[in-house]
């Protein structure tokens, strides 16, 4: 007879429907669930996508909270410059009345056309630029709920109420998880704070626990509860943890059939894995100096961002289905001072996110990692003015909320590479063309796993809920490869 | 074995049904709820009917809309509709229906698209229920059910039971060991392990009186006050009790709701009868007034009767409520529709919730029985004039203490009035000391310039000043700094009038405050109205409504409500509402009390959602015996205690819960109970057990909730913040005196904030309105907290310090057995015995070598290495604590 720990050891290179269906003659899967029923117990075990055409595995989302502003970085417009200075000719959707202004201001830095399909870069982001040939430039997102905390949730969880399961959750509930060591959705965050919203930018909402976001954080230790207190280091442990299983091995062998039991023992034997194989997917300093460098690692200013991408490579190599990075709090706010505010926040991310995309694709993990660049919304065409500079002063002043129209690029996992989608109007101010609103989005993330919405449901309240809600989502298939 | 595979097994046991099914397809049975669930919203349903279609009857199929009929009787390949769906063109934008669905609703028009009756005449005059519909199960008035015969069960629970197994040739197991009786029922009753002395004790006298001993032993659990904390937790879930606002980020704390929380221990443990604890908790302000009893009531009784009857009203306040922070209409409207889940799940066992934007899409729940219900409450949220959290506390003072305190704070004032002055004067002596620094002839203008209100100085007055900085700078804040230069002593002198006035103001009477949900008396053309609103939207208000409970209940008993009594100065709706739902005949609330008792006895409800008793919910698995035990419970006087008497009676809840192949396979699930379960224990059930064998836990009771706070390391523990007003971590330490070994259920739930412990062990955070069921997950993350969690080292400490002090001269085996009794209850064998002095043996070694601190969660350290035998008896010790045998009741 073959135990249950003998599957699980021997791996998930069996494939994941044997394995679960050894499991399942074994009678030592989890229990079902069932439709509107009592507890129910739930698992990480792998699934298989069931439309078959998922190139997905994984996904990395490097998240820009505060709106990156896609006017100076990404859609060129220069009839903005034309108009610099004077009276926005038409009407704009302000979020901030108090600093409101009609001013147009064109954007201040240079673009110009890369790779063989002559994407538009700004100066700002000369390594993104790099990777045209690899990404599609989505120029026409639209979330439309115009402020950030409801604009998050549009993108991560498709609704603008706080409180329910983020992408991630949904795509470790449906497809569970590769690696048997690590958890399978991980959130990077940010050394200088949570983006807005907090926890609930990778919460598992009212899914169960066991596809809730796992934090690394910043700084070590990057885990919690992953390295053994003082006293309980070394051999300490390891004595421990062999006792502790014997013990529960007896109580387990003299009540046959609890299958919670055993994967409660064998939770524990993950937990003791995690803690040298997280340790190892951390560790980045077993990667060579010109990788280090790549990503910008030997550097002050990338060093943090640096590193969270290279963490973030290591651990979709390693088999995690879905990991965010996060920028810190409002890092792309930049309702002042974009001159010098926006450069900064874009030298803390473009050699790093770029590096992340050619290191995936010298790999050959792109073609089924999906990355993702782009935060929840973009920004205006006129100028704010909350310091009541002078006209003509533009030092201090910066652009407000916009997610009538916005950037954001997609690489890898069954997306274009080389292509620009969709187009704002002549001013940046709203999609116009093609557009692609938070719920289409996210029906084409789940299509390139081999998902389907309205099959990747739970049923909560007496309804199947889902990620997408809005009945008119569509798959778009302009940005499929 | 996932979600979707599962989903093929049941369509696979529906086709089955539908196959073998002698009775004709009807569009009422098999039909309308398809459509219901997935047309109405567009064809039919809020006057909606896209393509002139209306799906609700099988005549208007007939008639069809603009493209011609929907359906041919008989004809399905020619049918409209039957080809719409198979095409997946209808449901527009959204996926194609299921294909039994499909299957189901063309088979229906083969076989001649038939009605079960005649159709109504109508569908305008009144909310349309088919026959299916009001024939649903839980709407159904408590059936007369007799016991089967008590043949070889002595207990009418074993009776139904039996009955059931026997029918699979199944039959109950035997009766669990005294041991696995003892921690059951002590975990069950009160949520705590049960002593070595207590556990030796009840085997002893079992072998002597089975049944008195199992007699004085329930009665010993049921009497104890540990018994309201365990019951308590449960019902607080359903309250969803937590001790902040929620809903935004800065998650306000609620300051008094703890009051709710000890109204509801003391309850329980009072074995206040259920309905009235139902009543009270509905409407206790309307019952105060009913009483005679308020603030100013003569005598103590009568007030802690008014304050224990207001505090009640707290079930009412538990929703998320934003509007502290974001007082808006929509952050209004979701506090009332989280409480209106709150009051569905609690007392109908229904999800009333989801039929605030459209008729619920399964159960005959109408959209207007959301806002009917919700007109109950209406006077008291009165939305209209909202009032914000703190500005809903009620007062306990009487008059004579409010007149007392407005007294004192005069007292104080005059006090206050004087230190200013004083400072004013001084503030005048440091002006002239400072002049004689100046110029003789500037000092009058700058004098003037300074005794001008800042606002009124004129330009020349201020650049002056700027030339003085320390005239300039003088203020009521910056004076002591001139105490230094002129070595006065004035503010000192100022901060004793400041203790002088707070001195005074100590002696005011306390404010007690009470989180309360009240109605201002209003006469009842004053009542706020209802509206429907349309698809939800607050913003759209259709028609208004009147206080109703559900309608498909009209059949056989009055679902109007009042819209206002005459025998209370409110609208004594509420009153009305908790009246119809105890009246003992109510066709839910007993069903559902009953069936949460039974879940948490058993693991699972004799109806499997708890919080559905619906369409999608499961049937009850005996349903005879849960009406049967509804109705001991209305007979009982609605008595909890006499409830738990009842089932732990029984040989269904004493047997053993050992899985066996025959059992396994005929009865996977234990549906029928031919065994007990295995349960996990819950997060706070295990965070008190390790208080409690540590030999640390507390026994003090009630009152504020012990703060919870953020780490360095971003973990949430339990502590005193000490974070500077930027968040940023100080590094001090507040000790909590004890207070950290109180009770779990004691602990502070601020919802943006759960304990990391509670977290993991699936304790709900009450983001979400209420816990109507717990999910249960077996996750990695839960084994690093026992494994590496500080808190655990601590807990394991304590316990190993235990163990030193009581086994002082004992040898290392009976230190073993010791902990081996405190940890299970039970000795250890004699392979253990060894085993873990094998282990205990090579710690201590290890740690000779290699010396260690003891760790500390939060606060100080001690630099000094602990005693070897200590750390390796913590080893023992956190193994045990760490194992299964710990976490899980037979």
């Amino acid at each position: 007879m073959v135990t249950r720990r003998e599957i699980l050891e021997r791996g998930y290179g069996l494939g994941a429907i044997a394995v679960a269906s050894l499991l399942k003659e074994q009678g030592l899967l989890a229990n079902p669930q069932v439709a509107g029923s009592g507890p129910q117990h739930f698992d990480l075990l792998p699934k298989p996508p069931t439309h078959g055409f998922g190139k997905a595995k994984a996904m990395i989302s490097m998240f820009m909270q505060g709106g990156p502003s896609h006017i100076d970085m990404f859609d060129p417009k220069p009839e903005l410059n034309r108009l610099d200075g004077q009276d926005f000719p038409g009407e704009v959707k302000y979020d901030d009345a108090a600093g409101a202004s009609s001013e147009v201001m064109g954007s201040p830095w240079a673009f110009s056309k890369h790779g063989e399909s002559g994407m538009d870069f700004s100066e700002l982001v000369p390594n993104m630029a790099g990777i045209a040939d690899d990404i599609t430039m989505i120029r026409s997102m639209h979330t439309g709920v115009n402020n950030h905390g409801q604009s998050i949730n549009a993108l991560h969880n498709g609704s603008a109420l706080t409180g329910r399961p983020t992408l991630g959750s949904w795509l470790t509930y449906g497809l569970g998880a590769e690696n048997k060591n690590l958890p399978a959705y991980v959130a990077l965050t940010d050394p200088r704070g949570l983006p807005v919203l907090g926890v609930d930018n990778f919460t598992n909402g009212w899914l169960p626990s066991v596809y809730q976001g796992t934090v690394i954080r910043p700084k070590e230790p990057r885990i919690l509860n992953l390295d053994p207190p003082k006293s309980l280091k070394g051999d300490a442990q390891r004595r421990y943890l062999d006792f502790v299983e014997r013990l529960n091995r007896d109580h387990a062998d003299q009540r046959p059939g609890e299958t919670e039991l055993e994967a409660r023992i064998q939770s524990f034997e993950l937990a003791a894995r995690m803690q040298v194989a997280a340790k190892d997917a951390l560790d980045i300093n077993q990667e060579s100096e010109a990788t280090l460098r790549m990503y910008g690692v030997d550097k002050k200013e990338t060093n943090d961002f640096g590193s969270r991408c290279l963490i973030a490579r290591r651990l979709v190599e390693r088999g995690v289905r879905f990991v965010s990075i996060f920028t810190g709090n409002q890092t792309w706010d930049n309702h002042s001072s974009i001159l010098t505010s926006l450069p900064a926040a874009c030298r803390y991310v473009d050699q790093p996110a770029a590096a992340l995309v050619m290191d995936l694709k010298q790999r050959g993990l792109l073609d089924s990692t999906v990355v993702h660049w782009g935060g929840e919304m973009g920004r205006l065409p006129v100028i704010q003015n909350r310091s009541g500079a002078k006209k003509g002063d533009r030092k201090k002043v910066g652009r407000d909320h916009n997610t009538y129209g916005f950037s954001m690029w997609v690489a890898g996992g069954g997306f274009k590479g080389g292509h620009i989608h969709g187009a704002t109007d002549e001013f940046g101010h709203h999609a116009v063309e093609d557009v692609v609103n938070h719920y289409d989005y996210h029906a084409t993330l789940l299509h390139l796993f081999g998902l389907k919405s309205e099959e990747l449901t739970f049923k909560r309240n007496g309804t199947d809920q889902s990620l997408v809600q809005n009945d008119e989502a569509r798959v778009v298939e302009g940005l499929l490869a | 074995m996932n979600h979707r595979s599962l989903a093929g097994l049941l369509f696979f046991a529906t086709v089955t049904f539908t196959a073998t099914a002698e009775e004709p397809l009807t569009f009422e049975r098999d039909v309308r709820p398809i459509l219901k669930t997935h047309c109405f919203h567009c064809h039919g349903e809020d006057g909606e009917t896209k393509g002139t279609l209306d799906v609700r009857l099988q005549r208007f199929l007939l008639k069809g809309g603009n493209e011609g009929p929907a359906i041919i009787p008989g004809k399905p390949e020619e049918s409209l509709l039957v080809k719409m769906l198979r095409e997946g063109e209808m449901p527009k934008e959204k996926g194609k229906l299921p294909d039994k669905d499909i299957a189901t609703i063309a088979a229906w028009v083969e076989a001649g698209a038939v009605t079960a009756r005649p159709e109504p005449e109508s569908l305008e005059d009144a909310p349309l229920f088919t026959e299916e519909e009001q024939s649903w199960w839980s709407f159904q008035p408590l059936a007369n059910v007799t016991v089967p015969a008590l043949t070889e069960s002595k207990h009418p629970i074993d009776a139904f039971i039996s009955r059931k197994l026997k029918e699979k040739s199944l039959s109950h197991s035997p009766r669990a060991d005294s041991l696995t009786v003892i921690r059951r029922a002590a975990f069950d009753l009160t949520g705590l392990p049960p002593t070595p002395e207590e556990v030796d004790a009840f085997a002893a006298n079992s072998q002597k009186d089975p049944s008195g001993a199992y007699q004085a032993l329930i009665d010993r659990l049921l009497a104890s006050p540990a018994y309201g904390e365990r019951w308590g937790r449960h019902w607080l879930d359903v309250a969803g009790y937590a001790d902040s606002d929620g809903v935004t980020e800065k998650d306000l704390e609620r300051k008094h709701a703890w009051k709710y929380r000890d109204y509801v221990i003391q309850s329980l443990n009072s074995d206040k009868p259920f309905d009235e604890f139902v009543r009270e908790q509905l409407a206790g302000d309307e019952i105060a007034s009913l009483e005679g009893v308020h603030a100013n009531s003569g005598s103590e009784v009568e007030r802690a009767r008014y304050a224990e009857l207001l505090t009640a009203t707290g079930f009412l306040r538990m929703a998320p409520d934003g509007t502290g922070a974001k007082n808006d209409l929509l952050t209004r409207n979701a506090s009332i529709t989280d409480t209106m889940k709150i009051v569905s799940t609690a007392f109908y066992g229904m999800t009333i919730q989801c039929a605030e934007c459209h008729d619920h899409r399964y159960d005959p729940i109408t959209q207007a029985d959301f806002y009917e219900l919700r007109s109950v409450f209406q006077p008291g949220f009165n939305p209209v004039k909202w009032k914000n959290p703190n500005s809903r506390l009620v007062s306990l003072q009487t008059t004579e203490e409010k007149a007392k305190a407005a007294a004192i704070d005069a007292e104080a004032k005059v006090v206050e009035a004087a230190r200013l002055e004083r400072q004013k004067g001084f503030i005048q002596i440091v002006l002239e000391k400072e002049l004689l620094k100046s110029d003789e002839s500037e000092r009058a203008a700058i004098r003037t310039a300074y005794n001008t209100v800042v606002k009124e100085r004129t330009p020349e007055q201020v650049t002056l000043l700027k030339g003085h900085p320390t005239i300039n700078k003088l203020t009521a804040s910056t004076l002591y700094l001139y105490d230094q230069t002129y070595k006065t002593k004035y503010n000192e002198e100022l901060k004793a009038m400041t203790a002088e006035a707070a001195k005074i103001r100590e002696k005011k009477p306390k404010n007690e405050l009470v989180q309360a949900f009240t109605e201002a008396p209003m006469k009842p053309e004053a009542i706020p109205a209802t509206f429907l609103f349309h698809r939800g939207d607050p913003e759209s208000p259709k028609g208004k409504v009147t206080p109703s409970d559900l309608d498909v209940l009209s059949g056989w008993r009055e679902t109007k409500l009042p819209e206002s009594l005459d025998t209370v100065p409110t609208s004594g709706r509420r009153l009305a509402l908790g009246k119809v739902l105890t009246d003992g005949t109510h066709p839910l609330l007993a069903r559902v009390m009953v069936n949460r008792v039974w879940m948490h006895h058993f693991g699972t409800g004799l109806v499997k959602s708890v919080a559905d008793f619906g369409f999608l919910g499961e049937k009850p698995s005996h349903p005879e015996l849960l009406d049967w035990l509804a109705q001991e419970f209305v007979a009982n006087g609605w008595s909890l205690k006499a409830l738990h008497r009842l089932i732990l009676s029984s040989d269904t809840w004493q047997q053993q819960s050992q899985r066996d192949d025959v059992r396994d396979t005929i009865d996977p699930d234990n549906r029928l109970l031919s065994r007990q379960s295995k349960r996990r224990l819950e997060a706070e059930t295990l965070r008190d057990s390790l208080l409690a064998v540590s030999g640390k836990l507390s026994s003090s009771q009630f009152g504020e909730p012990v703060p919870v706070m953020f780490t360095e390391e971003g973990q949430v523990v339990i502590g005193i913040d000490t974070t500077d007003t930027a968040g940023r971590q100080t590094g001090k330490f507040i000790s909590l005196d004890g207070q950290e070994f109180r009770r779990s259920i004691y602990i502070q739930i601020r919802r943006s904030r759960p304990l990391d412990l509670f977290a993991a062990f699936d304790a709900p955070p009450m983001t979400d309105a209420n816990c109507e069921i717990r999910p249960i997950t077996t996750v990695s993350p839960q084994s690093l907290l026992l494994m590496n969690n500080i808190g655990m080292r601590e807990h394991s400490q304590y316990f190993a310090q235990r163990l030193e002090k009581e086994s002082v001269k004992a040898s290392i085996e009976d230190t073993i057995k010791h902990a081996w009794k405190l940890a299970y209850g039970r000795s250890p064998d004699e392979r253990e015995l060894s085993e873990a002095s094998d282990f205990l043996t090579l710690q201590t070694a290890f740690y000779t070598v290699e010396p260690a601190t003891l760790e500390r969660l939060s606060g100080p350290v001690s630099p000094e290495n602990a005693n070897p035998r200590l750390l390796g008896l913590t080893a023992l010790t956190h193994a045990l604590l760490s194992t299964n045998e710990f976490l899980y009741i037979d």
